[in-house]
């Protein structure tokens, strides 16, 4: 054989109708492949039991821990100076649950990731979309997507409830009160952005035990370490940033609720990133 | 079809996968044979893009794995049966496999009937034996209707029932013209599954040929002879060119002459034969000559496989 019997076609230029037409269909190709990757990871939240029943549990101990809170205050309403009960936020203390949810669904993103590393299952998923990146991602964004309205109706129970408790004392408000329904929504918002920081914290911990650990201390450990940190810094942690999320009246030491998210945002970004680098680097 | 060329992987100082080059071809079964910590897994994880070689190359249908629109469409693949989060379903779990790859929700439904597991597909994972395990995994595989399959030691664990099974099934696969690569440490077993063979020890590839090639290449076929003139038919063997082995009881395991051979040279030499067999070399022999220098840890002589190479 020699090259001499190879016809060589001569280069025709394509048109640039074909070429739109062909990068259209790229687009479409890869958005498809996207939605697909979103679809799966939902699919993985939605066939486990165990989400349901951490949601339910998580309801059950939220707004239980509402209400525990609520009756708190309200017994220490005698002993109160008008100046503690101008200030105190009736919102923010019926949604005290926000922190359950915040460990409780920050800790099922975190399994979202580490029980299919600790199982080998992981291999299966990059076997099946080796966008790993994108995968994380899709975890992160399904997982805040469950988290939001699970959050949001811990709140709404929380509130209704711990009004119920402060009518008593006339200190109750009402869900038009200004500040309430963003107070529900921003709280459901920052249990949204944990559990993103909670699949960061998977990608990069892997290890259930170790990750949910590490975890928990990021969102309650604010309240123990932290009192020691001057209170400037002590509101930028991340547990302490949640609360400020479901306050009402702007207190000391606590940023404002959009603040807060945003603090929140980024810690959610700077978590998630460095974990799709780890992920996308290395051997599954 | 998979295509691997100057593929390496280095953990440290240690080679896993020592500049392996082959091909898996579609239409046969191909037999990954090599001792446990050969290197079988880690080629593989590197063929589904999981683990990123320190050097050389693998293609599988022309392209890198991780470049595939919807891998599993073109390649099913079973690691480790029980790699799995157990609290999900058998539906549940191809389910979401099958959207990941935008395949429909029937051929879930489909496969589960293939493998045997449509009584229990809403039955949680975590209350299967290792055989269903196995059988999910190879229903996960078939979820594309993939060209390529391969399999990592499918039937460990398996009872004989689903040996056969799994057995007939790659046998199958391959003949609706897929490449099916099946590893395994079990030579007995390949030599029942398997058309071609691929042979891996200490992570390089020390043998690439068909069944029939590599037992006939590998193995030296003997016979056993017991004469009643021993020491006579020993001298007239070895007279023509045979390596004679004296066994405790008399007779003689002798290499290099076929029995046609060593019947001409006794009755030329008025030997009265009282035993002649020949003494057909199996895959196992065969695997085992060829890895003898190979493997870590060698274990104490195997009896009756003392021949040397």
């Amino acid at each position: 054989m020699s090259a001499t019997t190879c016809i060589r076609t001569p280069a025709r230029p394509v048109p640039a109708a074909s070429i739109s037409q062909t990068r259209k269909a790229r687009i479409f190709k890869a958005r498809i492949f996207k939605a697909r990757i979103f679809k799966a990871e939902w699919t993985k939240l939605r066939t486990l039991p165990s989400t349901w029943r951490t949601a339910a549990l998580n309801l059950a101990l939220g707004i239980g821990f509402s209400v525990a809170v609520s009756f708190s205050q309200i017994s220490q309403w005698h002993t109160m100076t008008a100046q503690q009960r101008q200030v105190f936020d009736p919102t923010s203390a019926s949604m005290s649950g926000v922190m359950i949810a915040a460990v409780v669904l920050g800790t099922l993103a975190v399994r979202t990731v580490t029980a299919e590393y600790s199982t080998g299952m992981i291999r299966s998923t990059f076997a099946a979309m080796p966008a790993r990146r994108l995968v994380l991602a899709a975890k992160a964004a399904t997982v805040a997507a469950f988290a939001f309205p699970v959050t949001l109706l811990g709140n709404l129970g929380g509130f209704e409830l711990g009004q119920r408790i402060f009518a008593g004392r006339h200190a109750a408000v009402t869900i038009g009160h200004p500040g309430v329904l963003r107070a529900m929504v921003f709280g459901a918002v920052a249990v949204s952005l944990v559990a993103v920081i909670g699949v960061g914290v998977g990608g990069l911990i892997r290890h259930t035990a170790g990750a949910a650990t590490t975890l928990a201390l990021i969102i309650i450990g604010g309240l123990t370490v932290g009192q020691f940190l001057p209170a400037g810094w002590r509101q930028y942690l991340p547990g302490i940033a949640t609360q400020a999320a479901v306050t009402v009246h702007r207190s000391a030491g606590l940023l404002h609720p959009g603040t807060a998210i945003m603090v929140l945002a980024v810690y959610a970004a700077i978590t998630v990133g460095a974990a799709s680098l780890r992920v996308a680097h290395r051997d599954a | 079809m998979i295509e691997a060329q100057h593929l390496t992987k280095r953990y440290g100082t240690t080679v896993a996968v020592d500049e392996a080059s082959f091909a898996v071809r579609p239409g046969r079964v191909t037999g990954f044979l090599g001792p446990n910590g050969a290197g079988k897994s880690t080629t593989m994880r590197m063929i589904l893009g999981l683990d990123t070689p320190s050097s050389g190359s693998v293609l599988v249908n022309g392209k890198p794995y991780r470049e595939l629109t919807d891998p599993l469409r073109s390649v099913g693949a079973l690691l480790d049966a029980k790699a799995i989060v157990g609290g999900r379903s058998a539906a549940g779990h191809l389910a979401w496999l099958a959207d990941s790859n935008g395949i429909g929700r029937r051929r879930v439904t489909e496969v589960l009937g293939m493998v045997g597991l449509s009584d229990v597909a809403g039955k949680r994972i975590g209350t299967f034996s290792l055989g269903m395990n196995q059988r999910l995994g190879i229903a996960a595989a078939l979820l594309g209707d993939p060209e390529t399959l391969m399999f990592d030691e499918p039937i460990n664990g398996l009872d004989p029932d689903g040996i056969l099974w799994i057995r007939n099934l790659m046998k199958s696969l391959a003949a609706q013209g897929r490449t099916v690569f099946l590893s395994s440490h079990l030579m007995s077993e390949m030599a029942q599954t398997a058309d071609h063979l691929l042979v891996i020890a200490r992570g390089r590839i020390i043998a690439d040929a068909s069944t029939d090639e590599f037992v006939n290449r590998n193995s030296t076929a003997s016979v056993r002879v017991r004469a009643l003139q021993p020491a006579d038919l020993a001298a007239a063997l070895t007279r023509r060119g045979a390596l004679v082995e004296r066994c405790p009881d008399g007779a003689m395991i002798v290499t290099g002459l076929d029995s046609a051979a060593i019947g001409g040279a006794a009755s030329a030499d008025d030997i009265t034969l009282l035993e002649l067999a020949v003494h057909g070399a199996s895959l196992e022999e065969a695997f085992f000559e060829l890895t003898r220098d190979e493997t870590d840890y060698q274990a104490g002589q195997l009896t009756g496989t003392s021949q040397g190479a």
